[in-house]
């Protein structure tokens, strides 16, 4: 214990007569942990952020998509598929005893415009369960009605960032006249704020009123189907299937649970998060490598000293622990002033994006920037053990 | 204690063999004071190291106190430095980012064996004696070369070695700290008994000591 004092203290007087050099050493680390730790807060932020979305959805939802759907694996041909889903498949899912809602889903981007200002945003094509299997309600004005949606009304529900990019203040929105497709609409409501990209930016209307220019060819993006009682879930997804098998072929749909895509979006997250770390390691070996060439400097610097310490005593083990001690303290001041920065940055975005520190991330970075420490450490340490004393003392 | 049998020194610079030491034999007893002598480049410096196990010899044998040194490894090497022998160097050879003291103190830092005094004390009593006792916050490059030559001679007595090497001790400091630092020396040998091998060209500091032994061309011989 004595002795490893000894070391600290001997390695804390020479960073104190280089402060500059050790700085400088040390950002290499710094920088290093840093990218790793923000990269892992990052994905993990995605993660929070996509799972946020998936949970404003009513939870037992069954999701009916044409194509394999996520069941395969996540491939990119997956949402390309010959059939369409149509209103026949709505009324064969309703005859489902315990389906409790039907919704059909049509789904595609538009300008919207109202007022002389154009917005990017989408179209969705629902009927009135759409609001209960979504848990969305009115934040002003009403949401859609039985009525409206069998009319083919020309009323409309606004999402809350569609509405409020369109007017100064959401509220404003309702009893505006709205155009796309060159086609008008009444603002009838704007829904509550649900967190979800698509829904908060979509002009959300009556299914039935998509038919024309809008969906010429009456097909869905997808069919929405609610379940009340949790336990039935598996048993409805089963008849989904039967129901659909005997019009289209297996392969050329899928029903998937919001657990199983889920799953599905956890596995990719799980990928990008390797490929990130794998990035940030990169920096932290370039870190090692600065590390590495100041103790060598240090080493080259110093062998006087070196021979010296030799001459009264010090072993090889000795010299190697000193330098050592140097490069990992080095680092490990590195890593640690990483973390902290992380933190800060952590603590500071959080309130606009859920990225998050985790232990994983805090474990990794102080150590593999202490293993960066010894293991740069060890060449330069190890020829500065290797002279004779007399050669060391000697060299100039 | 100390003997060497035919030891060679040789080594290269460049293509050049050069042959520092030749079929040296000698043997030094305990408590003698002994002055290594001969003119500069005559291999004296070479012996001292080898003495000191500051550097290998190319062959020939060596038994230091009581120890065939061929037979042990590193570690046994630096812990006999350690423990038995002190250093005296004519650059002093102190590290510049210690303090007086600190330097002092740095031998037992490296004792692998619970000291039986406290350096600390030790290091304080020493440096009262040697007169240099309101020097002991200093860095080296604050205190004159005497000053920086009595340091070295407390480092080299901090873990009461039998056996005092100094390589030129005088060499770098003027005649009348040169006188003081030699009546040091000759005192630890006349007091504690401690063997004092002293390598010098100076003829004066030649006449001080006992026993002279001459170093020509690598070779020991009688005389120059």
């Amino acid at each position: 214990m004595r002795y490893f004092i000894f070391q600290i203290k001997n390695s804390i007087e020479d960073f104190k007569r280089n402060k500059t050099r050790t700085l400088l050493a040390s950002l290499g680390i710094m920088i290093g942990v840093l990218s790793v730790v923000m990269l892992i807060a990052l994905g993990i932020g995605l993660k929070n952020y996509i799972k946020g979305q998936f949970e404003n959805m009513g939870t037992n939802l069954i999701m009916v998509m044409p194509g394999s759907g996520f069941e395969s694996g996540f491939n990119a041909g997956a949402f390309t598929s010959s059939i369409s889903l149509d209103e026949r498949d709505v009324n064969s899912l309703r005859r489902i005893s315990d389906a409790t809602y039907v919704v059909p889903v049509f789904f595609k981007s538009a300008v919207i415009e109202s007022e002389g200002e154009e917005e990017f945003g989408y179209v969705m094509g629902i009927n009135e369960e759409f609001f209960e299997v979504m848990n969305a309600s009115a934040e002003y004005g009403s949401i859609l009605t039985k009525s409206e949606v069998q009319g083919r009304s020309k009323n409309v529900v606004l999402g809350y960032s569609l509405a409020d990019k369109l007017y100064s203040d959401p509220s404003l929105a309702v009893g505006k006249t709205i155009r796309f497709n060159n086609q008008r609409f009444k603002v009838i409501g704007v829904i509550e704020k649900k967190g979800d990209n698509e829904l908060d930016g979509s002009v959300v209307m009556s299914y039935r009123t998509t038919y024309g220019s809008i969906n010429p060819d009456k097909t869905f993006w997808s069919i929405y189907v609610g379940v009340n009682d949790e336990d039935k879930i598996e048993s409805v997804k089963l008849q989904a299937e039967e129901a659909l098998a005997r019009r289209y072929d297996k392969d050329d749909f899928s029903v998937s649970e919001q657990d199983e895509l889920l799953e599905v979006v956890n596995q990719i997250f799980n990928m990008v998060n390797g490929v990130l770390i794998a990035i940030g390691s990169i920096s932290l070996v370039v870190g090692g490598i600065g590390i590495m060439n100041i103790m060598y400097a240090n080493v080259t610097e110093r062998t006087k000293e070196i021979g010296i310490r030799r001459a009264i005593g010090a072993t090889r083990g000795d010299i190697m622990a000193q330098f050592l001690t140097e490069s990992v303290l080095l680092s490990g001041f590195g890593g640690v002033m990483g973390l902290l920065v992380s933190a800060l940055i952590v603590v500071l975005v959080h309130p606009y994006f859920p990225i998050a520190l985790n232990f994983f991330a805090v474990v990794l970075a102080i150590g593999i920037s202490t293993l960066i420490g010894v293991f740069f450490g060890v060449f330069p340490a190890r020829r500065a053990s290797s002279l004779t004393p007399i050669e060391a003392i000697r060299y100039e | 204690m100390i003997k060497l049998q035919n030891v060679y020194k040789t080594y290269y610079l460049g293509e050049e063999k050069v042959e520092a030491l030749k079929k040296a034999n000698l043997n030094i007893k305990k408590g003698e004071y002994v002055g290594i002598l001969g003119p500069s480049g005559s291999g004296k410096s070479t012996l001292m190291h080898i003495i000191g196990l500051l550097d290998k010899p190319s062959s020939g044998k060596i038994n230091l106190f009581g120890k065939d040194i061929s037979r042990l490894s590193d570690d046994a090497i630096s812990s006999l430095r350690n423990q038995k022998v002190g250093f005296v160097f004519q650059q002093f050879n102190l590290i510049e980012k210690f303090t007086v003291l600190e330097n002092i103190i740095l031998p037992a830092q490296y004792a692998k064996y619970e000291l039986d005094f406290d350096p600390q004390k030790r290091a304080m009593k020493l440096l009262k004696r040697f007169g240099i006792y309101e020097r002991a916050n200093f860095h080296p490059n604050e205190i004159s070369g005497g000053q920086q030559q009595r340091t070295a001679i407390v480092r080299s007595l901090i873990m009461k070695p039998d056996l005092i090497l100094a390589d030129e001790p005088t060499g770098n400091i003027d005649t009348k700290t040169g006188d003081e630092i030699m009546e040091l020396l000759e005192g630890l040998n006349k007091e504690f008994g401690v063997t004092v091998v002293i390598v010098t060209h100076e003829p004066d500091v030649a006449e001080r000591t006992k026993r002279k032994i001459y170093v020509k061309d690598g070779e020991i011989v009688t005389r120059l």
